[in-house]
């Protein structure tokens, strides 16, 4: 990397740090936490695309596609990311490594944070707190305050890891986005299975005393989440081939949910 | 029988909203029970009943979480509420649990309702983002946490001083169809998500992949992502060395500018 393309300073990204308490700022189920990742990371976007507007466009678009990833987690990749946008690597390789991460950190994240940390903090600090000691809040705000504080370090070490890593990103560029285009399509695959959640509940009487549930003994029989996948495909068919806009979608979907929740279908 | 005065109401109501924004940001977990009940019950002057709610709804609460994209129960209003009814009421902290759940799930299809209807926000950023309008994107992320923090504001300060029977009555006569379409709609809403990434992405030639990771989170029963992407890095480490060892491959991937479909096999 050429040194003069470094406009961010270590204090820059302890700030980023701090910003990425902003992930979730304006959640959404269309693009979930896009709106505050996005908004972390402008101030730093801002300075290093200065008077770039069209740079910067392409920057805030490409952020502002779906994420969902661990709060306690974004900050190394954010910090990968920008060093990446630093050194003004290709949109492709900037967004199949946003793709490709951040649902692995999503994992990770709720593996270690939401499965394993909340119980054990859970068990001892409840305990002293129904034994009226004050103890159990403090002791789980001690704890919850530490892992904040890790977003610091954390956010470094992907900043850090990112421009070590781009030589090697660099030379490899064509062939590397395109293996990051596999890895992210891929994971797109797993995440319509599990997140799109459709579920219908219908059942049908086929002879007295014996009903046939429509979900259990003939979707998830014949093909588990065809639902998710198919309203996905006719979603990413509208939008392609035919232009529609997501607004109209995501209404349509929103009444079609309501109207069926109605109906007693879904 | 206490009841609460008008200054406790206003610092109850500041309270949820500053855990309110916690939770909608998920950053300093203030918003968990054990925290709320304790603040809740140092505002009520009482502390131990506090400790007692918080220590109890924690624990109800703790397999209650957010992970998955699914929204729980707001541990917020649960671990408020519940201090709040023991406190005014003097019923044991256990049956509180059950009288504050209502309230719990009022704000629950609150926050569901939105995390569906901000996705209109979305266009009026991508709009902002194609004029780089860096004001632009910071006001819609300031608008929808405002309008959580009051909403926050306002269904605190009803439950807690103004109309606590009253909303009680309200939630229970929500049309259970209602409640629950917004929760569908919650589950579907990503589709058009994933639909804009794969118009974004998809290429014919990455449909097999596509197909994996489908098959692989569908019928791997492991709760997050991990084993899908670790396939994927396989597969693109094959596709890379495949790539790399091929001269002719690597060529046609250097040459070509990213689009098109490759049959160079």
């Amino acid at each position: 990397m050429t040194e003069s393309n470094k406009v961010l300073t270590k204090k820059d990204i302890t700030k980023l740090a701090i910003y990425s308490s902003l992930l979730q700022a304006s959640f959404n189920y269309e693009r979930m936490q896009a709106g505050g990742f996005t908004l972390a990371q402008l101030p730093f976007l801002k300075k290093i695309y200065k008077d770039d507007k069209k740079g910067l466009s392409e920057a805030m678009k490409d952020n502002l596609e779906f994420i969902n990833t661990h709060p306690n987690l974004v900050g190394f990749l954010m910090g990968l990311l920008l060093s990446l946008e630093e050194n003004r690597e290709s949109r492709e390789v900037i967004r199949g490594l946003k793709i490709a991460l951040f649902g692995p950190l999503a994992g990770i994240g709720d593996a270690i944070f939401w499965f394993t940390l909340l119980p054990i903090m859970v068990g001892i600090s409840a305990s002293f707190a129904m034994q009226g000691s004050l103890i159990g809040p403090i002791l789980f705000f001690a704890v919850y305050l530490g892992i904040w504080l890790l977003r610091i370090p954390l956010t470094h070490l992907g900043y850090t890891l990112g421009v070590s890593a781009i030589d090697f990103i660099k030379e490899q560029s064509k062939v590397f986005s395109k293996a990051a285009s596999i890895l992210g399509v891929t994971v797109i695959g797993g995440l319509i299975a599990k997140y799109v959640h459709i579920e219908v509940l219908t059942k049908i009487p086929v002879s007295e005393g014996h009903v046939i549930s429509l979900q259990t003994d003939f979707f998830d029989k014949i093909f588990p989440n065809i639902l998710p996948l198919g309203y996905t495909l006719l979603m990413f068919y509208l939008l392609k081939e035919k232009r529609v806009n997501p607004v109209i979608l995501i209404l349509i979907t929103f009444i079609m949910a309501i109207f069926f929740s109605y109906l007693g279908v879904l | 029988m206490e009841s609460i005065t008008l200054t406790q109401a206003l610092l109850l109501t500041l309270m949820a909203i500053i855990v309110g924004i916690d939770f909608w940001l998920e950053a300093f977990f203030l918003f968990r029970p054990i925290i709320v009940g304790t603040l809740t019950g140092l505002i009520l002057g009482d502390v131990h009943t506090g400790l007692i709610a918080g220590g109890l709804t924690e624990l109800a609460f703790a397999g209650l979480t957010p992970a998955g994209g699914t929204q729980p129960p707001n541990p917020v209003l649960a671990g408020l509420m519940t201090t709040v009814i023991a406190f005014t009421t003097g019923t044991d902290p256990k049956t509180a649990i059950g009288l504050a759940l209502p309230f719990s799930f009022l704000m629950q299809y609150i926050l569901l309702f939105y995390y569906s209807s901000f996705s209109l926000f979305m266009a009026r950023a991508d709009k902002y983002a194609e004029e780089a309008n860096v004001k632009g994107l910071v006001k819609i992320n300031v608008i929808t946490t405002l309008i959580v923090a009051i909403s926050y504001g306002i269904v605190v300060f009803l439950s807690v001083y103004v109309a606590q029977d009253l909303m009680k009555t309200i939630v229970q006569s929500m049309p259970a169809w209602l409640a629950h379409g917004f929760e569908v709609a919650g589950g579907i809403l990503p589709a058009v998500g994933f639909g804009m990434l794969l118009r974004v992405m998809m290429k014919a030639e990455y449909i097999p992949y596509f197909i994996i990771g489908f098959f692989i989170a569908t019928f791997l029963p492991f709760s997050n992502l991990l084993p899908v992407a670790v396939i994927g890095v396989a597969l693109a480490l094959y596709e890379y060395f495949r790539t790399k060892e091929h001269p002719a491959l690597y060529n046609n991937v250097i040459a070509s500018k990213g689009d098109g479909y490759d049959d160079g096999i």
